[in-house]
């Protein structure tokens, strides 16, 4: 379903002549060009660090490049603007979410284009439920904040924001890490729709498959520079995994169960229950993760995974119901780290440097970083720089701020510091989301060899594949009730139909 | 790297400087001798000098406090309340210390001062934390009660023996300050504040608790998630910033006025903000800049006297100073926009 290359080499609508940016030390981007022609999509791709979000975030007018120039349909684009991109008709949607969480979705799309000249809630809504409807998405109910929203709505409304501009050229970056199943195919054809309309696609991805799918030519990047553009028609999975990679590399298709010790409970959840209000959203949730074990839930986000992250970390109290630690004899591990989904949000503090963020771990803390209440730097910055190399996160160092780094490195921190100091168990929700393979697969086998030492692990994620790839018993979650399925030879249908909450027993 | 970040204010000082010379010249009045007459009113001799530290120590208490709060993004407008709060704690102590020796009385007015503006700022604290009342809103209304509260002491409960003048009775002599080097008013009150300075520094930048704070005040869910009292530590850290600006009012008091009226604070609370902001919250950058804000107030006088210029006028160059640092200090000069 690949669309022939439309156009010939003078209808090029977005081009990018030698653009370099540096950060710091860090050099970002070296020397790239780069274009995109009338009506085609173009896909992005690399791996983490590459410098693909700096690139789209020089198209869009975020960054300002330390050299070299952006031209629109031949005239150059004045840089370092986001609203003179958007008036010349370049829209993006980013990894991280940027709504107004207190507002609803309906406020949210009225600062789109659905209402240039008098603000009008009646026809935005109208508008935007149309334009949702071609997407096959479905809107939430008016009046709710968007902060009681999952991410998976938040970046939907993103996209539908950025289409009301009736952009030429639309940016998304990893738009379907987010989307379930259902929901990809649509949107892929959207894409295509879009395409046929004259607009500019540029996807960022670091799912090939879908790249080749639903792309025209694909532009590979590497350590800041392009290290080939493609035809998608004449590439394949594996000519562009060695383009990003430098190297060969296995794509992970193994669904082996890793073998486990029958140990000791390590995290037992005994009828947890919340309520918020009439709502239920978690529904007597019993669960025991054994030490060694990785315990997977699969399930649409917005199903109460949110939640019960939140209460296994101990932000939210549950409304009845208990959640135990175990700590084993004669084991050093102790107590829950939580990776959360949100990292920049939920994770990260992005103002402070790397060192400070890692005392933001209690354990850190307690256990290696503070002296009756006061703080022994030279000890933080030590397990920072430990770290650092164990986990191999790119930056400048200890004292570099954790905004400075980019979304990968930043999932690298989150884990790292989660695996710092041997917890008894590790809750991960989504952390594989937005990572390239090779980054994806390293975190993987990091989540194994944890568990091999003992650890146990809760992994919440809706991509099935990893999940599978991963974990030794497997639930489904749907409207905060747990279902385990059958984990050897499983039944792909009736998970689907779960997560769906199509079936309910 | 030290040198450049003084470069910046010195810079907006110098801009701010040239800005007023083009005003006075347009005033009919010589730039050079204004400039002259403010710096010998500030620094000029000894006793004038001493008289510039006097005037800024209030303003170290009181940006302390500031910073104290605004590192938690806790946006403490009420300095000035909490100042008078904790002058009219100490204020009504200190008639009763007569008996008591020095060592005891100067601590215990000091300690008065401080509860009273702990008192004032804890309870912006609590409903921000517990009832999610904007501490702005609030702070701001406390400094108007603090104000009629002080007003009505001194008009009534507090009132001078001779019940002639709106003013309270002086505090007994053991609990004054002893003045310094006299005839100069160099007292405790600033080494204090010096103290103060450096154990906010350590606090913020050494303590777990102040990690918390700037956690806090950077980034309230992150901090959440990781299990850390958000509520608690907003109650704490307004407390704390109240008593801080509290010990200022205090040692004010038991220092130059020794008696509590109601024009006790020139709204030093206010011009704090400004004291904190440019020291970026620095605790310890927070000491120039105070005594910067006090040379201004009190070179101010001398300006009048000498060139016959308005001393309105020092509160138009402090004006442009904050605009122009804040101007220096935005993304359009750097690019700090793309590092954030």
């Amino acid at each position: 379903m690949r669309q022939s290359a439309k156009g010939g080499p003078d209808d090029k609508v977005l081009a990018a002549n030698a653009i370099t940016k540096r950060f710091g030390r860090t050099v970002a981007l070296a020397g790239v060009d780069f274009c995109a022609r009338e009506g085609e999509i173009h896909a992005l791709v690399g791996e983490n660090g590459a410098g693909k979000s700096t690139l789209i975030s020089i198209f869009a007018g975020r960054l300002r490049p330390d050299y070299g120039h952006v031209t629109l349909d031949g005239a150059a684009l004045g840089a370092g603007s986001a609203t003179a991109a958007l008036a010349r008709g370049i829209a993006a949607v980013y990894q991280s979410p940027m709504l107004f969480e207190r507002m609803g979705w309906e406020e949210n799309l009225a600062l789109g284009g659905f209402s240039p000249q008098r603000l009008n809630l009646g026809t935005v809504v109208a508008d935007a439920e149309a334009l949702a409807g071609e997407l096959g998405f479905t809107l939430p109910p008016r009046g709710v904040v968007v902060e009681r929203r999952s991410v998976a709505e938040r970046v939907r409304l993103e996209i539908l924001r950025a289409l009301s501009f009736r952009p030429r050229v639309l940016i998304l970056d990893e738009p379907t890490s987010v989307l379930s199943p259902a929901e990809l195919q649509p949107f892929l054809q959207l894409l295509r729709h879009l395409g046929n309309q004259g607009r500019v696609v540029i996807l960022v991805t670091h799912k090939l498959a879908e790249a080749l799918a639903v792309a025209d030519r694909i532009t590979v990047l590497r350590h800041g520079r392009v290290t080939a553009e493609r035809q998608a028609s004449l590439t394949n999975e594996a000519e562009l995994a060695r383009l990003m990679m430098g190297e060969d590399i296995a794509l992970p298709h193994s669904t082996t169960v890793p073998s486990f010790n029958h140990l000791a409970a390590a995290v037992e959840l005994d009828k947890v229950t919340l309520k918020s209000g009439e709502r239920l959203i978690l529904d007597e949730i019993s669960l025991t993760i054994a030490a060694g074990s990785i315990v997977g839930v699969a399930g649409v986000d917005g199903n109460g995974q949110d939640e019960l992250v939140e209460v296994m970390a101990g932000v939210r109290a549950p409304t009845s119901g208990s959640i135990t630690v175990h700590k084993l004899d004669g084991d050093s591990r102790d107590g829950l780290a939580v990776i959360p989904q949100n990292r920049d949000v939920d994770g990260l503090i992005l103002n402070l440097s790397l060192w400070e963020n890692l005392l933001l771990s209690r354990s850190v803390r307690e256990r290696l970083a503070t002296w009756h209440g006061f703080i022994r730097r030279s000890q933080a910055a030590q397990l920072c720089q430990d770290l650092m190399r164990r986990f191999r996160i790119r930056g400048s160092g200890p004292k570099a701020l954790a905004g400075s780094l980019s979304g990968g490195n930043r999932q690298r921190f989150v884990v790292a510091r989660a695996l710092a100091l041997a917890p008894a168990a590790i809750i991960a929700h989504d952390i594989c989301r937005g990572l390239d393979l090779s980054a994806a697969a390293e975190l993987r086998v990091r989540l194994r060899e944890f568990a091999a030492q003992g650890g146990a692990v809760l992994l919440i994620s809706c991509d099935l594949e990893e999940l599978l790839a991963l974990c030794n018993r497997l639930y489904v979650i749907n409207r905060g009730r747990l279902t385990e399925v059958q984990r050897e030879l499983p039944d792909l249908v009736e998970i689907g139909l779960l997560m769906s909450g199509a079936s309910q027993q | 790297m030290k040198l450049a970040v003084l470069a910046r204010p010195l810079a907006a000082l110098a801009i701010a400087a040239a800005l007023i010379s083009v005003i006075l010249l347009a005033l009919g009045a010589s730039p050079v001798s204004v400039f002259e007459a403010l710096c010998e009113g500030a620094f000029g001799n000894w006793l004038v000098f001493t008289d510039t530290l006097t005037k800024s120590t209030p303003l170290l208490f009181c940006g302390l406090a500031v910073a104290i709060a605004f590192e938690g993004a806790l946006w403490n407008i009420g300095a000035n309340g909490q100042l008078l709060a904790g002058a009219m704690s100490a204020g009504a102590l200190g008639q009763k210390l007569g008996g008591w020796p020095h060592a005891v009385a100067t601590p215990a007015l000091l300690l008065a001062g401080a509860g009273g503006g702990a008192v004032w700022g804890g309870i912006a604290g609590w409903l921000r934390a517990r009832r999610d009342v904007n501490e702005v809103i609030g702070t701001i209304m406390l400094n108007f009660v603090a104000g009629q509260i002080l007003s009505w002491l001194v008009h009534g409960p507090l009132i001078e023996t001779s019940r002639a003048y709106p003013m309270s009775a002086p505090i007994a002599p053991a609990a004054e300050f002893r003045l310094y080097f006299r005839p100069s008013r160099l007292n405790l009150g600033m080494l204090l504040a010096v103290a103060m300075a450096v154990a906010c520094y350590v606090f913020l930048y050494h303590t777990e608790k102040g990690f918390e704070l700037r956690a806090m005040g950077r980034n309230r869910h992150a901090t959440a998630f990781f299990g850390i009292n958000t509520g608690a530590l907003t109650v704490w850290a307004m407390t704390l910033s109240g008593a801080l600006a509290g010990v200022g009012g205090a040692s004010h008091l038991a220092a130059i006025t020794h008696r509590l009226y109601e024009t006790l604070s020139p709204g030093w609370g206010y011009e704090a903000i400004a004291v904190a902001l440019i020291a970026r919250l620095n605790p310890l950058a927070i000491v120039p800049s105070a005594v910067l804000f006090g040379a201004l107030d009190n070179g101010a006088q001398a300006m009048q006297r000498a060139q016959g210029v308005s001393p309105v006028l020092v509160q138009v160059i402090e004006g442009l100073v904050i605009i122009i640092l804040l101007v220096f200090d935005t993304s359009a000069w750097s690019a700090v926009r793309d590092e954030a």
